[in-house]
């Protein structure tokens, strides 16, 4: 059975056909559910429908350089996962992209099921924020202030505990 | 068969849109799955959960006091209530329809609509995957009760709206498949075990939804299973008990009970082994224990060895089910024991040892191999074993005086083995297993010591007497005898080996000595002779009851010996045992043959003889006073050199005594060249026999005693009761102590002043 050389084909929101292996493809718990429960042969595209053509290429390139990375286990709920915000070299630079685009990842990943990358995407998200004010990180966002300063008091003072001194 | 397109899909926000598309989906998977789902239908149902849970949608006042949950509020709720309003109107409609179905059309609907519902449940479990993980997940993570990821939930609404209502059918039709095949009907197991492992699926874990129970299973399944197989084998098994033989009955029950161990194999869960096979022991075996247990004593006098064992395999099974064998057992065997004795006893006091031993061995030997193969040598078995051979190899009739009977035969055998006499067993094997068995009847000897006394006595004989078949048989007999019962018991036996190996040195250091020392004239002179010196602790050994004076022709040589003794050992005192001492003489006056005929002789005889070297006819009174000898050995020695026509007596045929008078028969003739006359004397033997019995007596007052004062030195205070008590703990394994026995000792130690009595019943140790 030569399933590392077996692709199967998917079919973007914006109607363009991509070839995949398979295995990389199955990074997705979605698609290698698909293809389990439909079984036998796929000669039919996988529509895709949530998912365009140039973020779907982006999480692809991922899948293909974290292939053969052991398979998240259900429960994988550990301390280290949960709590470090390292993320490896390659993740690093693959994540320098424009934010629209970053936002992009993390939706997919969401919607595909692929934990992983869901992780790495956050992670990004999570260093950005970290050190930053309340200011920066609308700067940085692109986030309108919409509380009053009588609101943004009384949550100043409600945090009080947790500042920085 | 292309599958009917899919409606279109609804907008992201609109529950109602959404779950009737949902519907329409989960529908198809549910009733028409086998017609396919295609990829666009797959994705587009995932897609639509996807999209109605991540909708944007503003809840009003998302950061009020009474929506804090920590901020994101997760969509889900309504599709997953849709869903289990779906699931219970699906399955009513099955439970509808199953109720069209008896027996094994039931059987078979269950288990296709089981598997169907259960593969349409993985397939939902795929699509509602978005919100397993997150709108589940989170109610989950809260602690809420009574949500379950989807396919579990699958499982409960099976469970609540289809199996409550229908297992208790589908279990009748199981247990009637059952009946069938135990009725010896070849059925359809498959469904069977598909019907066990779906109740197994449905123990869910209330804490962990993840894992399953078998609580479902054994209430539905395993109670009603064990209950109808308990009826089953209750009714068969008392009608087949009442036509046929109580043995054809336990190879019914072998049959049956391997049969419902091999149908767990082929459909049941092991788990339910144990209890299965406690209901069918307890409804073949224990409940006809009594019957069974009448027919062991009719398979035990026929011997029926294969029938035994079936029954001890059964009786196995169910608890405290061989004990009553194993009383009746040994009762068997202790009767089979003493009437093997009985039919012996008739020889009374000419019974031979061997003849005894062997009675004794050839139950011992039946049985045990009997307990062997029958009973696959169960520890307890070998217990009552030994119980009932230790009964009647101390308490038979031939025992009827009194226990000691057994070791002083037992004895006597061991004897006979190892003399020279008996040298027909030349093989080492043959020896070691005649050892082997003499062991086996020691183990039960209750006596022990008297076993030791006699032994020693014998052992003492044949090497003072150098009767011994192999030096190597001897101290195999006495490892094993230490092995028994240690160290202290072999001791003298073995004191008494070395003491022959210290007199063999002496001997030829003597001889030695001799050389350098003597001159040639005294050396000539000198009778040759071997010594062996006793030690007089060690040696079950007396002086001769007679006084006597030694020839004159051997007092030079063995005053020499003491002397060369005395320096080497100062301090020493020899006493020499005249009545085992023997000679050779040699008969020059007879002219018969040109080789002069030895005599083999006792030193008494030699005395005798050699006074006729002065004389030719010599008085009974001037013997008497020549050898200083008493009559009452005098006598007999006399008498064996009549018998042997080595002396003529005057008067003619008269009994020695005094009045008569003797001279050399210079006509003597006999086919050897060498002649014994150290013949044993019959009444020395018997009165040996009773020796041996007083002292035994006196010996194990004193074993007593020092028992108590060992005990009493150790304990210092000690009650009369447990004193008692301990001292017979510490003696039984030589002899069983009367208690009255015991308490007259105590009385002499108190009198000896090694005890006081103080107050109340206890006792003080005097240093």
């Amino acid at each position: 059975m030569a399933t590392d050389t077996q692709t199967i084909r998917l079919t973007t929101s914006d109607n363009v056909e991509m070839t995949v292996e398979r295995a990389v493809a199955e990074r997705s718990i979605l698609i290698k559910n698909l293809l389990e429960d439909l079984g036998g042969e796929q000669t039919e595209s996988i529509p895709v429908p949530n998912v365009a053509e140039p973020v779907m290429k982006k999480v692809i390139e991922w899948c293909e350089h974290h292939k053969k990375d052991p398979p998240t286990t259900q429960d994988d709920d550990s301390d280290s996962r949960k709590k470090s915000t390292d993320i490896d070299e390659w993740d690093q630079k693959f994540m320098q992209v424009d934010q629209e685009m970053l936002f992009e990842i993390i939706l997919a990943a969401n919607y595909l099921d692929i934990k992983a990358l869901l992780d790495v995407g956050c992670k990004t998200v999570a260093n950005m924020i970290k050190g930053k004010s309340p200011d920066e990180i609308r700067k940085t966002f692109n986030i309108q202030n919409d509380f009053t300063p009588e609101e943004e008091d009384q949550i100043r003072r409600e945090n009080e505990w947790a500042e920085d001194r | 068969m292309a599958p009917t397109p899919m409606p279109p899909m609804p907008g992201n926000d609109d529950p109602v849109g959404t779950w009737s598309f949902l519907e329409s989906g989960v529908d198809r998977i549910m009733t028409n799955l086998r017609e396919g789902i295609d990829m666009k239908a797959y994705m587009a149902l995932y897609t639509a959960i996807h999209n109605f849970c991540t909708a944007q949608k503003i809840v009003a006042g998302s950061f009020s006091a009474q929506h804090n949950r920590g901020g994101a509020h997760l969509l889900g709720e309504d599709l997953y209530n849709h869903l289990i309003e779906y699931l219970r109107r699906h399955l009513g409609g099955v439970q509808a329809k199953s109720r069209e179905h008896v027996d094994e059309a039931l059987l078979t609907f269950y288990i296709k609509e089981w598997n169907r519902y259960t593969t349409a449940a993985t397939y939902n479990n795929h699509l509602f995957q978005y919100l397993n993980r997150h709108w589940v997940k989170r109610e989950m993570d809260e602690g809420k009760k009574n949500v379950y990821d989807i396919y579990t939930l699958h499982l409960v609404r099976w469970k609540m709206d289809m199996f409550d209502h229908t297992h208790k059918s589908v279990m009748s039709s199981v247990l009637k498949l059952v009946e069938k095949q135990r009725n010896g009907e070849t059925i359809e197991t498959s469904h069977i075990k598909s019907v066990v492992d779906s109740f197994v699926s449905l123990g869910l874990d209330e804490s962990d939804s993840k894992k399953t129970t078998l609580d479902v299973y054994k209430q539905f399944f395993e109670k009603p299973f064990l209950e109808s197989t308990a009826a089953y084998y209750k009714d068969e098994s008392t009608k087949f008990i009442q036509d046929n033989s109580i043995v054809e009955y336990m190879k019914k029950a072998e049959a049956r009970l391997e049969e419902e161990k091999e149908r767990i194999s082929l459909y049941l869960l092991t788990e339910i082994t144990t209890p299965l096979m406690r209901t069918c022991e307890t409804a073949l075996i224990a409940d006809h224990s009594i019957l069974l247990r009448e027919e062991f004593q009719n398979l035990l006098n026929e011997d029926r060895r294969e029938d035994l064992g079936r029954m001890y395999a059964l009786l196995a099974r169910i608890p405290d089910g061989l004990d009553p064998l194993r009383n009746r057992f040994e009762a068997h065997v202790r009767k089979a024991g003493l009437m093997a004795i009985d039919k012996v006893a008739v020889d009374g006091e000419n019974l031979e040892p061997k003849v005894y031993v062997d009675a004794l061995l050839e139950v011992h030997t039946q049985y045990q191999d009997l307990v062997n193969t029958a009973f696959i040598g169960e520890s307890e078995f070998v217990r009552s074993l030994d119980n009932a051979c230790r009964e009647f190899v101390n308490r038979n009739k031939v025992c009827k005086s009194g226990s000691t009977k057994s070791p002083e035969l037992l004895a006597k055998y061991t004897d006979a083995l190892l003399k020279k006499s008996s040298a027909k067993l030349t093989e080492e094997d043959d020896m070691e297993k005649m050892l082997s068995q003499i062991m086996t009847v020691f183990k039960y000897i209750e006596d022990k010591d008297v076993f030791q006394k006699f032994y020693s006595r014998m052992l003492a004989k044949r090497l003072v007497n150098t009767t011994s078949n192999s030096d190597d048989a001897e101290t195999s007999m006495i490892s094993k005898l230490k092995e028994a019962c240690g160290f202290e018991y072999t001791n003298k036996l073995q004191r008494m080996f070395q003491d022959m190996q210290i007199s063999k040195d002496l001997n030829s250091s003597f001889k030695d000595w001799c050389q350098a020392n003597l001159d040639e004239e005294s050396q000539k002179s000198a009778v040759d002779a071997t010594y062996m010196i006793l030690g007089t602790g060690f040696w079950p050994l007396n002086p001769s009851a007679t006084s006597f004076l030694p020839p004159q022709q051997i007092v030079k040589t063995y005053e020499r010996f003491q002397n060369f003794y005395g320096n080497k050992h100062q301090g020493r005192k020899l006493t020499w045992l005249w009545q085992l001492c023997k000679g050779e003489i040699r008969a020059n006056y007879i002219k018969a043959g040109k080789i002069p005929y030895t005599f083999q002789v006792s030193s008494y005889q030699m005395a005798i003889l050699l006074l006729f070297n002065d004389d030719d006819s010599i008085t009974y009174e001037d013997i008497e006073e020549s050898t200083k000898l008493s009559k009452e050995t005098l006598d007999p020695s006399l008498g064996v050199f009549l018998k042997a026509k080595v002396l003529n007596v005057q008067p003619e045929s008269s009994k020695p005594g005094p009045g008569t008078s003797y001279s050399l028969n210079h006509g003597f003739k006999n086919k050897k060249v060498k002649v014994n006359l150290n013949i044993a004397i019959k009444s020395e033997q018997k009165q040996e026999t009773e020796d041996t019995h007083k002292t035994i007596e006196e010996d194990r007052k004193l074993l007593m005693q020092s028992a108590i004062v060992r005990i009493m030195k150790a304990r210092k205070q000690e009650k009369h009761q447990a004193l008692v008590a301990e001292t017979i703990t510490q003696i039984k394994s030589r002899f069983t102590p009367k208690v009255s026995d015991i308490k007259k000792c105590i009385d002499i130690l108190l009198e000896k002043e090694y005890l006081e009595r103080q107050g109340g019943d206890e006792l003080a140790y005097l240093a």
